[in-house]
């Protein structure tokens, strides 16, 4: 009789690292066991593992703590390789790993070469109309210069060391950015309307 | 005691309602504003699920990936905005970066606000003298009326207390005729003497009162002798 499940989905698909491991001749130490959740990145995100442990027998069992064991791997987390052997033991237990052939590990780890598409962004956008409004009205007895009335754009600061730089005095910035709705991505959901 | 709770809902009364159940004449157009706040329809924390939905598995939604993206990007282009005019407004009004200015400039400005409010101040303090002084004199008259009230309560106290003790001593002086005094000690001494009284007595059977100390009660025996 196949198996009912009852209950909410979710995202996993594999098996626990120890179900992978358990089988396999010295623990599978060499071997390359990828997570599921992290194939939604275009750049390959695996564990090489160098050392297997086991855990003793909780004292409080649980499906959460039961299946975990504690190992040293190497992480390559979207095509970036971590150049310390990295712990995992809390994540040992989710069922979302799948152990890499041999003959595909090659395949599976090429470098992933990204399209150099620099994001340039650009330092100011216009203000809201009221603020606008308000801006030019103080400014109209002073001297001021066409840069007073742009709104200097706040970015992330984390974003801005690793995702895209901000255009520099005089630089064309490759993306622009307006007070309307701006360019679409999926221009199919703004159909039969006019922007 | 959802249900319970949800039976009573039509009790309460909408604003509509109220005013056909008001006596002023001049009734309120309908205004969605004026309705009460309806409730949530939600269970309260504490009920758990409803024994219908404990099997019901909500499906997940299925949005395309291009759509996440346009979503991801109105929302960063809102939040990137957002966080730019509050740090335009910040940097504007900050008191850090107007610390640069002219000192003099700053202490004229603050001269000509404090004359400004020194104005206003006066002005305040005109209205309320007068004001002020209108009710100071009229508490000094209902005092002056409250006091002398009290002092005419006062004197119709006295008077009546003194009426009191002079009807005492009247009453006194009526009652102490009759005192034995050393005058007449020893014809009261007689009078009492020659007129001994026996307070004692004792009950019978029937309840009937023998009268005295020494008076002994009629034999049941001699009754029935007399008779024969």
């Amino acid at each position: 009789m196949p198996y009912k499940y009852i209950g909410r989905t979710h995202d996993f698909k594999g098996k626990t690292l120890w179900e992978l491991l358990g089988n396999l001749k010295n623990f599978g130490v060499g071997r390359i066991v990828a997570r599921n959740r992290m194939e939604r990145y275009p750049e390959p995100s695996y564990f090489k593992i160098l050392k297997v442990e086991t855990l003793p027998q909780p004292e409080n069992e649980s499906i959460d703590n039961l299946r975990k064991i504690r190992l040293l791997v190497e992480k390559t987390f979207r095509g970036k390789t971590y150049p310390e052997p990295r712990p995992l033991e809390s994540a040992s237990y989710k069922t979302d790993y799948k152990l890499i052939p041999k003959d595909e590990e090659a395949d599976y780890c090429k470098a992933y070469k990204p399209q150099n598409t620099e994001r340039i962004l650009p330092r100011t956008m216009e203000f809201p109309p009221l603020l606008k409004e308000l801006v030019a009205r103080e400014l109209k007895n002073t001297p001021s210069t066409k840069d007073d009335l742009e709104l200097k754009i706040f970015y992330n600061r984390q974003s801005v060391k690793m995702k895209y730089r901000i255009a520099e005095e005089g630089e064309e910035p490759t993306e622009k950015f307006t007070m309307g709705l701006g360019k679409p991505v999926a221009p199919r959901l703004y159909k039969g309307i006019n922007l | 005691m959802l249900r319970i709770i949800n039976n009573f809902n039509f009790l309460r009364i909408s604003a509509t309602e109220a005013i056909s159940y008001s006596t002023s004449s001049n009734t309120l157009p309908y205004n969605p504003a004026l309705l009460p706040v309806k409730k949530s329809h939600r269970k309260p924390r504490w009920v758990p699920i409803a024994k219908s939905k404990i099997f019901r598995i909500p499906k997940r939604p299925v949005i395309p990936e291009d759509e996440t993206r346009e979503i991801r990007r109105l929302f960063n282009d809102y939040r990137n905005h957002e966080k730019s005019v509050k740090n335009f407004l910040v940097e504007k009004h900050n008191t850090k970066n107007q610390a640069s200015l002219d000192p003099e400039e700053i202490l004229k400005s603050f001269k000509q606000d404090l004359a400004v409010c020194h104005e206003i101040n006066n002005k305040w303090n005109k209205e309320n003298k007068i004001l002020r002084e209108k009710r100071l004199a009229e508490e000094l008259e209902r005092d002056i009326a409250f006091a002398k009230n009290r002092i005419e309560q006062e004197i119709i106290k006295e008077q009546e207390l003194f009426e009191f003790t002079e009807e005492l001593v009247r009453k006194e002086k009526e009652a102490s005729v009759n005192f034995i005094t050393k005058e007449n000690i020893d014809d009261a001494i007689d009078k009492a003497l020659a007129e001994a009284v026996d307070y004692n007595f004792a009950i019978d059977l029937n309840g009937e009162k023998i009268i005295g100390r020494n008076t002994k009660p009629v034999q049941e025996q001699d009754k029935i002798s007399l008779k024969q």
